[in-house]
């Protein structure tokens, strides 16, 4: 195996991958990358499986003590990383040798970077994933945070060959607006028309309360929707409107099931960037055709070689 | 929820492209492969689906049941006077009723392993609190609405507090986290303070 040290872990680093495939039957939140795109790249970038488990950093601040040379990706938010004192760009593969140190600044722009090791990080599985989620608290290291200290490993040596980077297209968008397509839902019609018509008119701000859960939104509030007791289930960007009136998205530590009335679902890949939207960017929905996003998640999917 | 399992059941026997379905209530989520989903094509094999459904008889429920160990105790459960007193009951008679009816897992989530079990007597339902409070203990039986279940870890928690299971019972998190799935059958077996620390309350 090879090693490293996480001296610094920052306002929150976890292991994540693509989230759990089973266990939302019994309640459990999915959890995975934030930022899909970010953390696959990262991994692709490697030649790893896509699913291979990745550090999320999550407004930078980790700071990474190689004990063996090896090759990684970084990915996601720009956190100015350095090696040593040398910057590095980001989205590219990176060589470090054995002793050398990584420093993520404060990220300058979007909210999470994902740091990729060959073959992926040693990591214990649970659900099909090795994804930790902290607002579930499960006994052992799937349900915490890392710690100052920790011990990273991983067991492949790194490829050899250039560096590879991630093409400009493909790159999460970190604007300070951001529109986002959505599906309405079998409940879009219990809303009130003023408020259906004020849903895709209105801009909205992302809350600085927004985590893993949820992205929280601040602006007009909608007052209508159907008052059930019983919760329904969720999936990641459902879009509920809580007691207070704005709307919130779901992502990935949600849970499986909100009482709250729903107004449809945000397309999949758009999340990816609203993972990367940090507190006060503008938020547009616009209306989405369901046959061309499940085409474009079909093409990603493809494109990723995932399967499952 | 009888039909919302019965659906689940068909989903999985016929459908191809699951990757997993999630009942809760009368609902169910059914999360598919997009590879192997054909927008319009899907809803018309769901359609087909649920009509199928409708014009089987409902199966029986799930034979097994899980019966758990609870103490109904104004300490353990610092609601029971109060909502006692709501139902026009005494404690002992809200314990009896409680422990007197099967319930069936009408949905998982909130936290991992915990079940919204019903429909509990309609005399006992009470609306949850306004105030949630912020520490509510591991194993406290609860009540909200018709609803009735475990905090399966220590937490936050609104609803009306009646009593606990044995904490011993939440220490294996495997065990705390597959103890519930839908449509199971659980019942409530009443212990005795004594009885509720040998079994591992405390």
């Amino acid at each position: 195996m090879n090693r490293a040290v996480l001296t610094r872990s920052g306002p929150l680093c976890t292991i994540q991958d693509l989230g759990r495939t089973t266990g939302r039957r019994l309640g459990l939140a999915p959890g995975g990358a934030m930022d899909r795109r970010a953390y696959l790249w990262a991994n692709r970038l490697l030649g790893n499986r896509p699913d291979a488990p990745a550090l999320e950093v999550t407004l930078g601040g980790a700071v990474i003590r190689f004990e063996s040379a090896t090759t990684l990706a970084i990915t996601g938010a720009d956190c100015s990383a350095e090696i040593d004192g040398a910057v590095l760009p980001n989205g590219f593969t990176t060589r470090v040798q054995a002793g050398q140190v990584l420093r993520l600044g404060f990220s300058r722009s979007g909210m999470r970077a994902y740091i990729a090791f060959p073959g992926g990080l040693d990591a214990p599985r649970a659900f099909g994933s090795a994804s930790v989620v902290v607002r579930e608290g499960l006994d052992g290291p799937l349900g915490r945070a890392m710690t100052d200290g920790a011990d990273l490993r991983w067991p492949d040596d790194p490829p050899t060959g250039r560096a590879r980077g991630v093409p400009r297209t493909y790159v999460s968008s970190q604007s300070r607006s951001l529109s986002l397509p959505l599906i309405p839902g079998y409940e879009w019609h219990q809303f009130s028309s003023l408020d259906r018509d004020s849903f895709w008119s209105n801009e909205w701000t992302v809350a600085s309360a927004s985590d893993r859960v949820a992205t929280r939104l601040e602006g007009p509030v909608l007052r209508s929707g159907p008052q059930s007791l019983d919760s329904t289930p969720l999936v990641d960007g459902t879009v509920q409107v809580p007691g207070n009136g704005t709307p919130l998205v779901f992502m990935r530590d949600r849970p499986t099931i909100g009482g709250y009335p729903k107004l449809g679902t945000v397309d999949p890949g758009a999340l990816d960037d609203l993972a990367q939207a940090r507190p006060g960017t503008r938020i547009r929905f616009v209306r989405a055709d369901p046959e061309e996003v499940l085409n474009q998640l079909r093409e990603r999917r493809a494109f990723f070689r995932l399967d499952a | 929820m009888a039909r919302v399992l019965a659906l689940e059941a068909l989903v999985n026997r016929t459908l191809t492209g699951v990757r997993e379905t999630i009942p809760a209530f009368n609902k169910l989520l059914i999360e598919g492969v997009p590879e192997e989903w054909d927008g319009p094509q899907i809803e018309v094999d769901l359609r087909r689906l649920i009509d199928a459904c409708f014009r089987e008889p409902l199966p029986k429920p799930d034979v097994r049941v899980l019966t758990l160990p609870a103490c109904y105790d104004p300490v353990l459960g610092p609601d029971l006077v109060e909502l006692a007193r709501h139902a026009g009951l005494t404690t002992q008679q809200v314990a009896q009723i409680h422990s007197g009816s099967t319930y069936t897992v009408l949905a998982t989530g909130f936290a991992p392993g915990f079940a919204y079990l019903g429909s509990i007597d309609e005399r006992l339902a009470m609306p949850r609190r306004s105030d949630p409070r912020p520490q509510v203990q591991v194993g406290t039986l609860a009540i909200a609405d018709r609803r009735t279940g475990v905090y399966p870890s220590t937490g936050p928690g609104g609803w009306r507090l009646i009593g606990r299971v044995p904490k011993a019972l939440f220490d294996d998190v495997a065990q705390r986290i597959a103890r519930f799935e839908p449509g199971m059958q659980v019942r409530f077996r009443p212990i005795s303070r004594p009885d509720y620390e040998r079994e591992g309350g405390l």
